[in-house]
């Protein structure tokens, strides 16, 4: 078998950046695999993919060594765009790599640069947006879809012209859970039946590891390849299957839900029964929507929401794309006004900043000072507050050098942090987060959770919006599931998730409904 | 646009309203024909307030410079007015896709002068929302820097990112095939015939002194109206009755 990339030696840092985010790496990738590119945040993933189109170092300055081959060529000797035809790649951030207004054109953008014929085209577009489903959407401007189908988009743009070797910057941080198998089944089926080579960087490995053959682990600036077990043991990561692994000592190490349930059924674990985290908030009410309706334009997206949220309580949203989250954490936080219904705080409207604070699904929209500290210490003084930003950073695990680095300059998952710690800066007695995981390793979720339980122990609240399942195992008193703008669940996340065939978490899925994450079982373990 | 008559200014802000009213299209740039409308505002407004700084050069203000001034202004509402219109309502890309190959690479470059507009309305909008639930509520002026940073720093990046995505989507490889054939039909036809018969008549107007293009202004009178112009003005609605294209493959 040929190898679809090879890195011979390479060594690269960013202009101005001291230390190298890839030193002296070589590896190959065959051709007809498919790839998890598995990393702390900011170890270098998105780094390590852009090598692999020419984007660095052409775009990107800096020191570069060493050769990168991809299908036999240099990147270094051509352009990335004379490598379009062998490579497609799909950023972080879908939004902004959508040259052109229409879906069917943006499909039709990268055909046309490489001179397809017409019939060709129509073709291949067809049948991308069958495999991809988005046929409904091919006479919509990429401008007004939501983030979910964005990202479809941008996935089926790269596909079109039918690269040899796809590269995907967390393709489903933005899809909700079925939207994101569909999306990874589909990429399975192109590699087994056309060879297609994918390399997918990804936090979220438990939507991934089941199904890739190949890991490449990116720490300290070095890349180590193998199975996806052994790669995700060496950098020390790994769904929370296999946190469960570990925990009760299986061998081979699960990467799914379906090995971990063998596991489970081959040797059962002694368990005592899991701590309920689940507490009565009745009476203690903060802030209600009551028949809530709201929408834009002639579209109604919220249908009669009736929502309280109680002191002290972590309130998970969950539901498909464009069920309304967003729409009901706007209106929650004041700045979407109701078509009919209302949001009190208390017994008034809200106000943006003062009762709610929120943090948007882009953290580029918060951050815009030149270092994180003054970011911070802004928002304090906009509340007229006191604080210490070393103290505040630290909570979510981050250390006190960054406080000096530009926040543009951070990670994705980085930036993501320090956008959540800005807007918390405000001591609102609410605080909403939407889609707040993106980017982050098991590492910065766990001390984002351990952060929101300080925050609400001082009788405030959390609202979250995710997609993220986990998470919300983790951090939800009450999990509310919103479907076509109404509220369709809401209880306990043992009773919501727990036994829900798209929404379960992991842990769930191996031991049923009333567990829920792997801390459970290691509490249940040692004692 | 070199006419101050505002029967003509009034007839072609209409006719740019009515096309902007037929064919708006959902999305940000609904919002960059009202933000359009605005600038022509403030910059009428600005225009006239400068007449009335004259007593500070000692030069006395008199009803024939404040009609000029009133005027001028118009003339540069209405010319804001027609740009809000085209950018509603025209795609860039359609731009990008109707023009000549050999114009390719300045026509790119117009494009995505165009969708600078709605971008920044939207990353605006984004932003100073952002803000505010973070509890910037202090001194506007002392915000300020809170909008501006983002949006600058936004539209800085995102350009950075549609070069290099463009890049790594092949552009600029050399031939091009395009995907939707354009046809020259019936609506197409009648509106470049239209404006070249608009920018005809203005010419000739403009070359002869018929139609009085421009106001006199001393004496102040009131300009002749000639029905020739005002059907050229109007003219320029005619996008409004057309049928939306229809695209064909």
């Amino acid at each position: 078998m040929t190898d679809a990339v090879t890195f011979e030696r390479v060594t690269f840092a960013y202009p101005g950046a001291g230390d190298a985010v890839l030193s002296d790496v070589s590896f190959e990738v065959p051709e007809g695999s498919f790839v998890l590119v598995a990393g702390a945040t900011g170890a270098g993933k998105s780094t390590l993919l852009r090598a692999m189109n020419g984007l660095v170092p052409h775009f990107s300055g800096g020191r570069f060594r060493g050769v990168v081959r991809v299908g036999g060529t240099d990147t270094r000797a051509v352009a990335p765009r004379e490598l379009s035809h062998e490579v497609a790649f799909v950023p972080q951030d879908p939004g902004a790599s959508f040259v052109v207004d229409r879906v069917e054109d943006e499909l039709a953008y990268a055909m046309e640069n490489l001179a397809f014929d017409r019939n060709r085209m129509r073709r291949r577009i067809e049948e991308t947006l069958d495999l991809l489903d988005l046929a409904h959407l091919r006479d919509r401007s990429v401008r007004t879809i939501s983030g979910g189908e964005r990202q479809r988009v941008a996935i089926a743009a790269a596909l079109t012209p039918g690269p040899r070797l796809l590269l995907l910057d967390e393709p489903t941080s933005q899809l909700d859970p079925q939207g994101a198998e569909n999306v990874l089944a589909a990429l399975q089926r192109l590699v087994h039946d056309l060879g297609m080579t994918v390399l997918i960087a990804e936090h979220r490995l438990e939507r991934v590891a089941g199904f890739v053959d190949l890991a490449l682990g990116i720490a300290a600036g070095n890349v180590t390849t193998g199975s996806p077990q052994d790669v995700l043991e060496r950098v020390g990561l790994g769904p929370p299957v296999a946190r469960l692994g570990r925990l009760l000592e299986w061998k081979p190490l699960p990467l799914t839900v379906r090995d971990a349930r063998r596991h489970a059924a081959d040797s059962p674990p002694d368990l005592s029964p899991p701590t309920k985290r689940h507490r009565s908030f009745r009476g203690g009410e903060l802030m209600a929507a009551r028949l809530l309706r709201a929408g834009y334009g002639p579209k109604v997206v919220l249908h009669g929401i009736d929502l309280e949220i109680a002191r002290g309580e972590s309130v998970v949203l969950v539901g498909r794309n464009g069920a309304g989250k967003t729409t009901l954490l706007r209106c929650m936080a004041g700045l979407h006004p109701p078509l009919s219904g209302r949001v009190l705080f208390e017994t008034e409207p809200p106000r943006p900043g003062t009762d709610v604070a929120l943090c948007p699904q882009r953290p580029e929209s918060v951050l815009f000072r030149e270092t994180v500290q003054e970011e911070i210490t802004t928002t304090l003084e906009w509340k007229q507050r006191t604080g210490d930003p070393a103290e505040l950073i630290a909570y979510f695990g981050l250390p006190a050098a960054i406080l000096q680095v530009h926040p543009r300059d951070l990670s994705a998952g980085q930036r993501q942090l320090i956008a959540i710690a800005a807007v918390a800066a405000t001591g609102a007695r609410v605080l909403a987060l939407d889609e707040p995981s993106r980017g982050l390793d098991a590492e910065s979720k766990r001390h984002l959770v351990s952060f929101l339980e300080r925050y609400v122990s001082d009788d405030r609240a959390v609202i979250v919006a995710t997609h993220d399942v986990e998470l919300a195992a983790l951090i939800a008193h009450r999990v509310v599931m919103l479907a076509g703008g109404e509220i369709v669940a809401q209880g306990s996340p043992e009773g919501v998730l727990g036994d829900s065939p798209v929404f379960a978490p992991q842990t769930a899925r191996v031991f049923g409904p009333r567990w829920l994450t792997p801390d459970q079982v290691a509490e249940a373990v040692a004692r | 646009m070199s006419t101050t008559n505002p029967f003509y200014l009034i007839v072609i802000g209409a006719a740019a309203w009515l096309v902007y009213a037929a064919h708006r299209r959902p999305g940000p740039q609904l919002r960059s024909f009202r933000i359009f409308i605005w600038f022509g505002a403030i910059a009428m407004a600005a225009r006239t307030a400068l007449v009335l700084l004259n007593p500070v050069l000692h030069i006395a203000i008199t009803t024939s410079s404040v009609v000029v001034a009133l005027l001028e202004g118009a003339r540069i509402a209405v010319l804001l007015c027609v740009f809000g219109t085209f950018n509603s309502v025209s795609d860039p890309y359609d731009l990008l896709r109707l023009s000549p190959r050999r114009l390719y690479e300045p026509v790119l470059a117009a494009g995505l002068a165009l969708s600078l507009a709605p971008r920044t309305i939207a990353t605006v909008a984004e932003v100073r929302e952002a803000q505010r639930v973070r509890g910037a509520n202090a001194a506007r002026w002392r915000a300020l820097p809170a909008l501006v940073v983002p949006v600058l720093e936004t539209g800085m990046e995102e350009a950075v990112a549609l070069a290099e995505s463009m890049d790594a989507r092949g552009h600029g490889r050399g031939r091009r095939t395009s995907y939707r054939v354009s046809s020259w039909d019936l609506g197409s036809g009648t509106m470049v015939i239209a404006s070249l018969l608009v920018l005809g008549t203005i010419a000739w107007s403009a070359a002869t002194g018929r139609g009085d293009l421009s106001v006199a202004m001393s004496p102040l009178q009131w300009p002749g109206v000639s029905p020739v112009l005002v059907t050229a003005s109007a003219a320029i609605a005619i996008p409004a009755f057309l049928p939306g294209r229809e695209e064909g493959r």
